[in-house]
């Protein structure tokens, strides 16, 4: 459990969001919050629409109907760079990483909006864009260190092996110091023993980064243990809200993981 | 022997334009996966704009300058009318789209600035070195060498660039995915334009230098179909692959011009570095500095 007394207000209120593509209903009058410093998890059977809510929250997707307020401002229809802007980051189900260039590299382009350097003065590389790189540089070595992963600082991303790729991405996201953490499946496809790391990542990510965190995951035990609160989707409706204890005696979830007896 | 390497060095030296044409198509299709026909025509626009202003008593400076604002101009305009409503739609369709702009650019060039063809002169004389030739004995143009000097160093400018700014950074990710770029605060409208604008910046120097050796005329468009063997022999992703494969290009088509013309008759110029590139899909398709496509089936 991480450090439950640091939890203020909401950060982010989604409210009755309802997303279609054509006749496919992917989302149908979801409300729920995400309260400033929790872990707050998001899961449910596959094709329940986590994907989907993690998308409208970032700005890929724009829903039909029902706002979401982050910070205190309502927004409509936002680009996602206008979300990134904002303070939102995320990671992907399927790693989005930029293969061809170095870990580092990447890591820097993830401070993209924390560098303030003109056109111009990149295009000469003189003093002030020079000084603004090194500065930047320093913080992404934080990173680096972080994550344990200053072996691999040069390599270029596309040759790492998968788990360490969705620590990069994780680094990536963390390099634009957002207030908002979006994770889709950040432990999807890995062994135990990068499971437990990337758990521990979250949790210090939370705990002394002091990032809002909004996860999306399969692994039950993992969701349970990081977790302070979880929304469970199935077919586009939020059917339980609450602490991974209520969650789990829920009996609608219960019916939405095994099935019901008709 | 000293023949030899005075071709060498030519081909090599005439090499380097080809890359300098071929660097405008790699810079738009790694950021935007486009294959932009229109950078032979940007080329002619450029210098044209360039003697246009010139002719009408502006400094060469000054003409430079308002060619380069031009150019920008036509990067914003390009990105606002055209990449902008194509946006999402596949490449082929963008690729007709570049070759309708190309047509436009040249008919707005020729009916701004006319049609002759205008004499452009940069101040470097295109004489043998006298230095080289009294030394060795090999006859090279110092208009070939200088314009090899600004091309370096127009490339040197671009790797700093790629490599040490956030932009150059933005315009990689761009180039190596949309989702994760977007995620990271990067506006891709933004970055078409810049790289328009480079592309641009490219154009002119590429046209000015080709300008100055052959004459500002509309024969500076079909550059864009030189560059096509240097692309498919460097890889259309890689600034590196289009140096090298200018030189490759500028080198073996004049070396097979002194050494197997005589025996087929001559003209080989022309048409040998097309043999080459279509003999070099047969055996690497993605070219020397490509990417290598692994499709997942």
């Amino acid at each position: 459990m991480s450090a439950g007394g640091k939890i203020g207000g909401p950060i982010l209120e989604v409210d009755d969001v309802s997303l279609s593509f054509g006749g496919v209903v992917a989302l149908q009058s979801v409300s729920f919050d995400v309260r400033k410093h929790e872990i707050r998890a998001i899961i449910g059977p596959n094709g329940a629409g986590k994907s989907s809510m993690l998308n409208v929250i970032n700005g890929v997707y724009h829903p039909q109907r029902g706002s979401v307020t982050f910070k205190g401002a309502s927004r409509r229809d936002v680009d996602p760079h206008e979300a990134a802007k904002q303070g939102i980051a995320r990671t992907f189900q399927n790693i989005a990483l930029f293969r061809g260039m170095t870990v580092l590299d990447n890591l820097m382009t993830g401070r993209y909006l924390k560098m303030k350097c003109g056109f111009l003065d990149q295009a000469l590389y003189w003093g002030r864009a020079r000084r603004e790189e090194l500065a930047h540089r320093a913080k992404v070595e934080e990173i680096i260190d972080f994550l344990e992963i200053q072996h691999i600082r040069k390599t270029l991303v596309g040759r790492l092996p998968y788990g360490l790729q969705k620590r990069v991405e994780l680094g990536r996201a963390l390099a634009a110091e957002p207030e908002l953490l979006l994770l889709d499946e950040p432990m999807a496809g890995m062994n135990l023993e990068e499971k437990q790391d990337m758990s521990r990542f979250v949790l210090d990510v939370n705990d002394q980064l002091g990032m809002t965190v909004v996860l999306i995951e399969h692994d039950m035990s993992v969701v349970m243990d990081l977790s302070d609160r979880v929304v469970v989707l199935d077919y586009g409706r939020k059917i339980a809200d609450g602490t991974p204890d209520e969650v789990r005696n829920n009996k609608d979830v219960i019916d939405a993981y095994l099935g019901v007896a008709h | 022997m000293q023949f030899f390497f005075e071709v060498l060095i030519g081909g090599l030296l005439a090499g380097v334009m080809y890359s300098l044409v071929a660097l405008g198509f790699v810079l738009i299709y790694k950021a935007s996966g486009v294959f932009n026909f229109a950078q032979g025509a940007m080329v002619f626009f450029s210098a044209l704009t360039t003697v246009g202003f010139i002719s009408m008593g502006a400094p060469f400076w000054l003409a430079v300058a308002l060619a380069l604002a031009a150019m920008v101009a036509l990067a914003f305009f390009t990105e606002r009318v055209v990449l902008r409503p194509l946006v999402n739609q596949p490449q082929i369709t963008l690729f007709m789209a570049t070759i309708g702009l190309s047509f436009f650019i040249e008919g707005i060039a020729q009916l701004t600035w006319g049609a002759q063809v205008h004499a452009l002169d940069l101040g470097i004389a295109d004489e043998p070195i006298e230095w080289l030739m009294r030394n060795t004995g090999m006859n090279i143009s110092k208009f070939d060498l200088v314009a090899s000097g600004i091309a370096a160093a127009l490339v040197a400018v671009l790797a700093v660039f790629f490599n040490k700014t956030r932009t150059g950074r933005a315009l990689r990710a761009v180039a190596d995915d949309h989702q994760a770029a977007l995620a990271v605060g990067i506006s891709l409208q933004k970055i078409w334009v810049i790289v328009w604008i480079v592309a641009g910046l490219v154009a002119l120097v590429t046209g000015l230098l080709w300008g100055a050796r052959n004459g500002v005329q509309f024969a500076l468009t079909f550059l864009a179909l030189k560059a096509l063997p240097v692309l498919i022999l460097g890889g259309f992703e890689s600034i590196a692959g289009a140096i090298v494969g200018g030189l490759i290009v500028g080198a073996s088509e004049k070396l097979a011009e002194v050494y197997i013309g005589p025996h087929v008759g001559g003209g080989i110029e022309s048409w040998f570095p097309y043999a080459l590139a279509l003999l070099f899909l047969l055996v690497r398709p993605e070219g020397l500095f490509g990417e290598k496509r692994i499709d997942r089936v």
